[in-house]
């Protein structure tokens, strides 16, 4: 017996599975799904209540867990250094957590009104959200790169989900192509580092080049490494395709338009910020290293980006391509932290985590009412279609106008403070330049997103514009949703809890 | 001390809780918004009035809140009750309160009316933020917000091309002020390391002469003081109820309150430039208020002339009190500015809200007929009416013993002390005051009614007379603080300390200088304006000097030539650029937004297909690693 436990002790010590409960619990949920489905084939409102109901469950025991400070803290390496719970991973995870809850019930509100398989959507939301939270904390290229494949090859199916629309499947055809070229850029740049730091030709080659504490400490010894170098730049274009940032962005109007709306609020917000995480993880560990070479890319890479991104939505008319634009300005504002982080601001972290939780608020406030205003065509949201929402339905017109003016950042908002909390870690950082410049690409974005909200005010003359778009009445449970995503983004503006301390 | 803050909170946020209310229910039903409205004007006005009688002894109360907290940087929430704001939320509260029932009245036949008093809360919950606000920061915030909900109260007669207009000339030329007020700001900020009214109140040494005038810049906006004048008139466009509280009593005066509050901050030389504004700025508007025929016109031009007083008291006033005043004996020299300035901010918004109601008044009994020559005998009809716009002619024409004479008296004063060619200006400012001032009642009022609509009016209801009777009384008793107890005990003790008496001998001068400036002045308008008369005589009789007048100086028009072919040849050449690249090229080919010339080139490989796509993938990457080798030179 006592032979046994310590067997077990010792299994424990280095796998531990119990650790990673949120994310089987998660992926086990996703195949009950399908058996749920299999089972009872009318079951459509109970597919949606298993799902949110346990993805509900493990965000409060999450979120418990964090406040009662039960999660272990320890610096030690899990699986063999394949994972290493920190603070910040776990602050992810719980994100990743929470806006999967909001896509699934999207989700509903999208397949409600169409003739697609159910169950199948919130399977591959709850994988992909599984494989994310897992992202969050490996430490390991080997367990990264499958990890990110379960997600990537996941959104491929999400973003070709409405199968009777060509602009989905299109996207969907553009969305593999885009992605399975930076994958296999990711991969390939994840070769050659494993290759230069094994090198026995190095300083002090690591035994295991694939583990980023192993491969940092080569990389510190040995900057100037020419494999090294493009192995951490391929990297690095892989994740900057994730989360848009220019040059990277060709493929995001079109997918983000082609995709069905909940599945584009999912790129918008779960990838791009798994994309951010991952950026901040490797280039404030491993890649620290190659700081003389990394800083000014990304410093251009951050300037094209925000001009790229707030320009090319002024000229958009379609709804979700703005969304998609600014988006892409948006990753250039985040891409400000990430540089203040580089330079050694100790809080830059809390600063892009407290935009993550903004832009996430407002972003499915925004997404929220576009599932209800989109025709049957989904990809077809124009500006027009918004036209006398304020006084039809002044309770979304409300919820839209939060969301907006929060990613706008208007004060007192929730999105004005994570934006001021970013130009602040740029000043500290030295980056005086670039604060200005972020300053100028706000003053533009409100340009769009209010031209956005001038259209919900605007009340339509009948005989210019025709009968108003019809609108779906939101549900008591969508209401309550919205109405808490609106009020999270106010009171997040007023109080922030010790989010950014 | 708990009691205090949570009483201050519940002032600034009841207004809040009934604009949600009105905008949550009362969208389709007016009367419920009203009635919603005028609840919480009464419970801001109870309760600021329990707060400064009961529960506030005088002394600087001061509580903050972060707000945001980031290292170095620091917003805070919180309030700053002195004597300065005290003074300040009596005013906004009662005064506010009757001009919300006055537009129970006014408003009753409005097909809009729950926007009208959804926009009234909103102003109200701006306004007392503005004087409450602890810090620059949050109060600029609330005075962006009352630039927006005066914005939309100017425009609410949307149906007329003049008050959409009307409304964004508000608007825009208030963000030109407001442009350098944040600067101001942010300057100060950066030299103190804090924007806390408290704070700075003690550690102010390092102030220069350009933050204090980039501060004053907001003023220049808010209280449409010259060369940023030019919106007040035509903000008229407004319902009046609107042109009283906002463009009259609180919102235009919050320039002054600002002054007021960061008086510590201003330097002899800006204090200088401060004065000369105000005197010209009061000069020019009483000037122009002559040629005016709509009655609204006429009071708005002279809110702009008394606001000048109250810039050019606040100038002189804190240069007198710096220089000269140590040892002329009782409270404070150095804030006799302030003292004068605030003084005549409080009897000001009693007469002029009473002008404004009454006028309101006398437009609502004429059936919306605002030209005074098509009026006429209306104190015959309108005996109420008649008789409170009466009391708040002599308040404003400075008549002895009326609250009008005390304020300005106190401010000719202070001038002469400090700036004797200012102070020759002032007074015959006032001699205009009172002769433009006779003009209108002379004409409006007495003599014979000159259109149908004047034969036929007759007097309004009581939701209208009653606010013009109570401010009636104030415009009479508001000067006697020293004497009675008008005010709360707390704000009395200030306006004692704080408003500059001439001493035994100089008052004799100053009262018969009043006397004759008030008196003179009402009877030159006699002379000249025949309450008969069916005609403008100054027109008719002394065209060069009514053209003059007429002509408002031509600011209108400079800017207007400005705007035509300055500005917007530039907005068109960008116009232009926009089409062509942004509009253009940009929303197929979005590469060529940033880079124009290749746009075109990008637009015919650019055609949508996925190839192209991965090809435009492929180019990022050699970019990319151009970019973080220097072109490849570190690599090889």
């Amino acid at each position: 017996m006592d032979a046994q436990l310590q067997i077990l002790s010792e299994f424990s010590s280095s796998h531990h599975w119990m650790w990673l409960w949120p994310e089987i619990v998660l992926a086990a949920l996703a195949l009950a799904l399908l058996a749920v489905e299999l089972l009872l084939p009318k079951s459509d409102r109970w597919l949606l209540r298993i799902s949110l109901g346990a993805q509900v469950a493990v965000f409060a025991a999450l979120i418990a867990g964090l406040v009662g400070g039960t999660l272990p803290t320890s610096d030690v390496a899990l699986f063999a250094g394949a994972i290493q719970p920190t603070l910040s991973g776990h602050l992810m995870r719980i994100f990743f957590v929470g806006c999967s809850i909001l896509v699934c019930f999207l989700g509903y509100l999208y397949l409600e009104r169409r003739p697609l398989a159910r169950a199948e959507y919130y399977h591959l939301v709850m994988i992909v959200t599984a494989a994310m939270m897992l992202l969050a904390q490996i430490t390991h290229f080997v367990a990264f790169f499958v990890a990110l494949e379960t997600v990537t090859i996941g959104f491929y199916i999400l973003v070709a989900y409405g199968r009777n629309s060509s602009y989905s499947l299109e996207a969907g055809l553009k969305y593999m192509i885009m992605g399975g070229f930076s994958s296999g850029l990711l991969l390939f740049g994840i070769v050659l580092l494993y290759g230069a730091a094994g090198s026995p030709t190095l300083i002090g080659p690591a035994g295991d080049p694939f583990q980023f504490g192993q491969l940092g400490a080569v990389i510190a010894e040995n900057p100037g490494n020419p494999l090294i170098v493009i192995g951490a730049l391929l990297v690095i274009v892989g994740i900057c395709f994730k989360i848009g940032s220019f040059p990277f962005q060709y493929w995001i109007p079109d997918v983000y338009q082609g995709a069905p709306t909940p599945t584009t609020a999912f790129l918008a917000v779960s990838s791009k910020s798994m994309g951010f995480y991952l950026l901040y993880v490797l280039l404030t560990g491993p890649f620290l290293g190659l700081q003389s070479i990394l800083v000014p890319v990304i410093g251009i890479m951050t300037y094209c980006t925000i001009a790229f991104g707030n320009i090319a939505a002024l000229g958009q008319n379609n709804v979700k391509r703005v969304i998609g634009m600014s988006g892409v300005a948006h990753a250039g504002i985040l891409l400000v932290g990430i540089l203040a982080a580089m330079r050694g601001v100790d809080w830059a972290f809390q600063a892009i985590f407290f935009y993550l939780i903004t832009y996430a608020l407002a972003s499915f406030a925004v997404f929220g009412v576009m599932c209800h205003v989109a025709p049957d065509e989904d990809a077809n949201q124009e500006r027009e279609h918004y036209f006398g929402l304020m006084q039809n339905h002044p309770f979304l017109g409300g919820v839209l106008a939060v969301g907006l003016g929060s990613l706008a950042g208007i004060p007192p908002l929730a999105g004005f403070v994570a934006k001021a909390a970013i130009i602040v870690a740029a000043f500290q950082a030295k980056l005086y330049l670039l604060v200005a410049f972020v300053l100028v690409g706000v003053v533009v974005s409100i340009f769009y997103y209010f031209g956005w909200l001038r259209a919900a005010v605007t009340n339509p003359h009948p005989e210019i514009q025709g009968e108003p778009h019809p609108v779906v009445a939101p549900s008591v449970g969508s209401r309550a949703l919205l109405a808490v995503l609106a009020l999270a983004s106010v009171v997040l503006g007023l109080y922030q809890g010790g989010l950014l301390s | 001390m708990n009691d205090l803050s949570s009483l201050l909170s519940l002032i600034l946020l009841t207004p809040l809780v009934g604009a949600g209310l009105i905008w949550l229910l009362g969208n389709k039903r007016g009367n419920l918004a009203a009635g919603i409205s005028v609840l919480v004007a009464g419970v801001i006005m109870v309760a600021s009035l329990f707060l400064l009688y009961a529960q506030w002894g005088g002394e600087p109360y001061h509580v903050a809140m972060p707000w945001l907290e980031l290292q170095p940087f620091r917003l805070d929430l919180g309030f700053y009750l002195n004597g300065v704001s005290a003074l300040m939320l009596f005013v906004v509260s009662f005064v506010g309160f009757w001009i919300h029932l006055f537009s129970l009245g006014y408003m009753a036949d409005d097909s809009r009316k729950a926007r009208f008093f959804g926009g009234l809360s909103i102003f109200m919950f701006s306004m007392l933020g503005i004087v409450l606000a602890e810090n620059l920061f949050m109060l600029f915030i609330f005075w962006e917000l009352v630039g927006f909900s005066s914005y939309i109260l100017i425009g609410h007669y949307l149906k007329t091309q003049e008050a959409a207009s009307a409304s964004q000339k508000a608007f825009i030329v208030n963000r030109v002020g407001d442009f350098g007020f944040l600067l101001g700001i942010i300057l100060t900020f950066w030299t103190f390391g804090t924007t806390s009214l408290p704070e700075l109140a003690q550690h102010h040494s390092g102030a220069t002469t350009a933050m204090a005038l980039l501060l004053f810049c907001g003023v220049l906006g808010k209280s449409a003081q010259m060369p940023l004048h030019v919106w007040l008139p035509d903000a008229m466009a407004g319902p009046t109820p609107i042109s009283a509280l906002i463009h009259a009593a609180t919102m235009v005066a919050a320039g002054v309150f600002l002054l007021a509050r960061t008086y510590f901050l201003f330097d002899e030389t800006a204090l200088t430039v401060v004065g000369w504004v105000g005197t010209i700025t009061a000069l020019c508007a009483a000037i122009w208020a002559f040629a005016q025929n709509d009655i609204k016109k006429v009071l708005a031009y002279s809110t702009l002339s008394q606001l000048g007083y109250m810039v050019a008291a606040f100038g002189f006033g804190t240069l007198y009190g710096l220089t000269q005043g140590e040892g002329h004996g009782h409270g404070h020299a150095v804030w006799y500015g302030l003292g004068a300035a605030m003084f005549h901010l409080t009897t000001h918004a009693f007469f002029k809200a009473l002008l404004f109601l009454g006028s309101g008044s006398v437009i609502h009994a004429c059936h919306h007929e605002q030209d005074i020559w098509k009026m006429g005998g209306l104190f015959k009809k309108m005996p109420l009416t008649g008789l409170t716009f009466l009391i708040g002619t002599l308040a404003l024409s400075g008549i002895p013993f009326l609250a009008g004479f005390f304020s300005k008296d106190a401010i000719l004063f202070v001038t002469k002390e400090a700036c004797f060619p200012a102070f020759i200006i002032l007074t015959g400012t006032a001699v205009m005051t009172a002769t433009y001032m006779g003009r209108l009642f002379y004409i409006a009022f007495l003599g014979k009614p000159r259109s149908e609509h004047a034969e036929h009016a007759h007097e309004s209801p009581w939701t209208m007379v009653l606010p013009l009777v109570v401010l009636a009384v104030f415009s009479i008793a508001g000067g006697y603080f020293a004497q009675l107890p008008i005010y709360p005990a707390a704000v009395n003790e200030f306006l004692g300390q704080a408003v500059p008496h001439p001493s035994e001998d100089a008052e004799m001068t100053m009262l018969i200088i009043s006397l004759i400036a008030s008196l003179g002045g009402l009877a030159l308008a006699f002379v000249i304006w025949n309450p008969k008369s069916e005609r403008d005589a100054l027109a008719a009789k002394a065209r060069p000097i009514w053209a003059l007048s007429r002509s408002k100086f031509c600011f209108d028009e400079v800017y207007m030539f400005y705007v035509n072919q300055i500005q917007a040849r530039v907005a068109g050449i960008l116009d232009t650029l926009d089409s062509l690249i942004i509009s253009g090229v940009g929303t197929r080919v979005v590469p060529g937004g940033i880079f124009g010339g290749l746009g075109m080139f990008f637009r015919r490989l650019h055609t949508g297909n996925a190839t192209a796509y991965v090809w435009w993938f492929f180019g990022g990457v050699i970019l990319f690693f151009a970019v973080a080798t220097r072109g490849f030179t570190s690599l090889f």
